[in-house]
């Protein structure tokens, strides 16, 4: 008895306890605890570890982004033992740490990022989340402005292939809804926020599910009235149109998942027809965009022999007539007799007006709203740059206003590449005018999408095309991989001259003595060394220290990169230079708070500062 | 007479002891809730029988559940398997499972068999807090457990998983 005692003593009580409560416990434990630890204990827990539920679930609250390669809602939504869970966690986690290595690399010195750009982007969505935790790295992390800069750049890079694939798919007659053809645009803005394809999709499955609570009946209703009260839901909700034509030429207006998510709902006409076609699809209406000139209209296509009122077809009538709607500006239908009078406005003969009454397809709306954005960007540079702008229109999207502006102008920019003249795609001649306006900010701002160039642009053009555009477009790519595999030349101190003469170190901010705009100095000359023209049209021989003085090179807040003689350089020492903040990781670490300077991340080129 | 509704209960251990609690302790736990609400008052005894846990653990589970008997019941989601699980475990309870082991296992097998689910829940919490961030044979020693993969068998599980080490 006493023998029997003291075994059950001895005996694991762990190992007692049925599989069932073994595998609530390992829920508890981390993923790691579980691969590295759990599962090498004995046999039964190998096998209580390699369950395919606990890898669902780990699948399921680690990772949100998911590559479409996986197909990941339908996997989640069917058998558990149907997918290899396990399996699929652990891709997941290879390639958030390839990712970070990559990121890492990038960070580390200003050589070879191109390709590391590439390989994370090849791994698509799943990249995503990875990237959303380094854009959120935390304050006291030692590089935190960097990893956060660039961690945003991979981003929108990843983001700007995604919309790319998404328009090829649409250029090549795949029926993509409308509000992810459209959101393609919200993608190039995009960075760490809300607002993707899905999630804009998802936004639009909320609204219907407000707008069945609000009108029950709603599925029953003949399309006629079902398209009405789906409009005037979107109007009485403000979902649709402007409050102000004064802000009509706001770059936000353009973006349908901006508009979706902010409190006022703006959008320009487009955007609202758009709004409205994606509800009324999911109410099962064959909704389209209808090509007004100037104003783009929705319509409501019967179903063939059907009636928009669940009435038979009259004797004689082949296909009965579609409805229009204009969602931005009005509760009730609009005749086509208004329409037609609208069309004669513009000069258009009756035997014309079928063309623009009926429906037009996405690359249409595309391309008319990257001309939409070209007009905003054109109108606001036309009033003149810089933070002291007051006039609309604004140009506030997610981010920094003035990388945004640029960011919007060149979707706009590949839009209009990628569906210039539409009607006519044999020929070339428009679609290759926005090729060098591309280039140049490839050049100058984007970098790292010399790879989408080589998919998208450059096959435009034969290897033996001798014209000269295809020579500017090679040599463009030619020089900007050229520049991205030469390490920087190191700038030393190591003379007088540079030690006494360059009076500013890399990391100074400054504000411009005549221009007073704020900056940062990211690299230095002992002496002006741009080209005579330059010097001439900027005057330097009219500086009271010339050109014999240290220039700086100043990373400014409109995102400019200047060039500033030392003798206009102000020092100054805010707390927290605010307006820098989201920049300056392009060059710097951290914002280090007691010396009041920013700390550099280019020390492969200035090595002392 | 069904509106004499039985208010105290006797919960009785397998080794015979008897312990009277309020009918909404006990009810804490499923499996007597859905007894009482199957056979009705009527037909209840107002002594339950508990033929898989002993006096001493009993008690300690009557313990819990006084404790929390206030607690709004856990809701019913089929979904739970999408939110993280976090192993922070309140205050009172933490100091309720500074147990030895064996006492533990216990409350942890009574709790599964009398469907308590959050004391079951605060059972592996402490199990897991227990293993986090131990070596295998750590947790071995710690648990008694008998490794019976062979040398070759637990190399290569090791193998395999060595890429999750560097995070």
């Amino acid at each position: 008895m006493y023998e029997i005692l003291s075994q059950s003593k001895q005996r694991s009580l762990l190992t007692d306890l049925p599989d069932e409560v073994l595998q609530q416990i390992t829920y508890y434990c981390s993923a790691n605890d579980v691969l590295l630890n759990i599962q090498r204990l004995s046999k039964r827990f190998g096998r209580l570890a390699s369950e395919p539920l606990l890898w669902r679930h780990h699948c399921k609250v680690e990772f949100k982004y998911w590559d479409s390669q996986h197909a990941i809602k339908a996997k989640f939504l069917g058998n558990a033992v149907d997918v290899d869970w396990k399996a699929l966690y652990t891709y997941r986690r290879e390639i958030d740490a390839q990712t970070t290595r990559l990121l890492n690399g990038i960070l580390e010195a200003q050589v070879d990022r191109i390709s590391k750009f590439r390989s994370i982007s090849s791994f698509g969505y799943d990249a995503k989340d990875t990237l959303v935790r380094h854009c959120h790295a935390h304050e006291d992390t030692q590089d935190v402005l960097a990893r956060r800069y660039y961690a945003s750049a991979v981003l929108d890079h990843v983001h700007r292939s995604k919309a790319l694939d998404l328009w090829r798919r649409v250029l090549h007659g795949e029926d993509v809804p409308i509000e992810k053809a459209l959101g393609a645009f919200d993608l190039f803005v995009l960075h760490d926020h809300y607002g993707d394809l899905t999630e804009i999709s998802d936004l639009f499955d909320n609204l219907l599910k407000h707008l069945r609570q609000e009108h029950p009946g709603i599925d029953d209703l003949p399309p006629r009235q079902k398209a009405l009260t789906a409009l005037r839901f979107l109007r009485k909700n403000n979902f649709v149109g402007l409050s102000s034509e004064l802000a009509y030429r706001d770059l936000q207006n353009n973006f349908i998942g901006i508009a979706l998510q902010d409190q006022d709902h703006p959008s320009l006409p487009l955007i609202s027809v758009a709004i409205f076609c994606a509800v009324a699809q999911r109410l099962g209406l064959d909704a389209k965009c209808c090509g007004i000139p100037n104003h783009v209209h929705a319509m409501i296509i019967p179903a063939h022999g059907e009636s928009l009122d669940d009435r038979p077809l009259r004797e004689g009538e082949a296909q009965a007539e579609p409805m229009y709607l204009d969602p931005y500006g009005f509760d009730d239908e609009i005749p086509p007799q208004a329409l037609r009078i609208i069309l004669t406005q513009y000069g258009l003969r009756p035997h014309q007006f079928t063309e623009f009454m009926t429906d037009t397809d996405n690359a249409n709306i595309i391309l008319r709203t990257s001309r939409n954005i070209l007009a905003t960007v054109q109108e606001f540079r036309a009033q003149g740059t810089g933070a002291t702008n007051t006039g609309h229109p604004t140009i506030r999207l997610h981010a920094n206003p003035f990388a945004d502006l640029d960011n919007a102008f060149y979707s706009a920019l590949w839009a209009n590449y990628m569906f210039g003249n539409p009607a006519r795609p044999s020929e070339m001649t428009t679609q290759r005018q926005f090729i060098p306006f591309i280039l140049e900010r490839f050049e100058r701002l984007y970098p790292m999408d010399a790879s989408l160039i080589e998919e998208y642009i450059v096959p435009q053009y034969g290897i033996t095309d001798h014209t000269s555009e295809n020579w500017e477009l090679r040599e463009a790519l030619r020089v900007v991989r050229v520049a991205d595999q030469t390490p920087k030349q190191r700038r030393l101190r190591d003379t007088q001259a540079a030690r006494e003469g360059v009076k500013y170190k890399v990391g100074q901010v400054f504000r411009h003595r005549r221009y007073a705009y704020m900056g940062v100095i990211t690299g230095w000359d002992m002496e002006c060394g741009m080209t005579s023209a330059w010097i001439a049209h900027n005057n330097v021989d009219s500086l009271s220290r010339g050109r014999q003085q240290s220039f700086y090179h100043a990373l400014v807040e409109d995102t400019s990169i200047r060039y500033v003689a030392e003798e206009n350089i102000e020092v100054i020492e805010p707390d927290v230079p605010v307006s820098l903040m989201s920049l300056a990781g392009k060059f710097f670490k951290r914002w280090d708070k007691e010396n009041r300077v920013f700390v550099s991340n280019i020390q492969d080129e200035y090595p002392e500062d | 007479m069904s509106e004499t509704k039985i208010q105290k209960l006797t919960l009785v251990a397998n080794d015979g002891n008897k312990i009277e609690v309020d009918r909404q302790v006990a009810e804490k736990s499923v499996l007597i809730k859905n007894m009482l609400d199957d056979l009705g008052d009527e037909q209840m005894s107002t002594e339950v029988p508990i033929p898989n846990v002993n006096d001493t653990v009993l008690k300690k589970v009557i313990e819990w559940c006084e404790h929390h008997k206030n607690d709004p019941a856990a809701p019913q989601d089929d979904d739970s398997d999408s939110r993280k699980k976090t192993t922070d475990i309140d205050e009172w309870d933490q100091k309720f499972m500074q147990v030895d082991q064996e006492m533990l296992f216990e409350i942890i097998l009574a709790s599964n068999y009398l469907d308590i689910k959050p004391l079951l829940d605060v059972g592996c919490k402490t199990v897991a807090n227990m293993i986090k961030g131990k070596s295998p044979e750590e947790i071995r020693k710690t648990f008694n457990i008998t490794n019976d993969f062979t040398p070759e068998e637990e190399e290569q599980i090791r193998r395999e998983n060595e890429w999750a080490e560097d995070r």
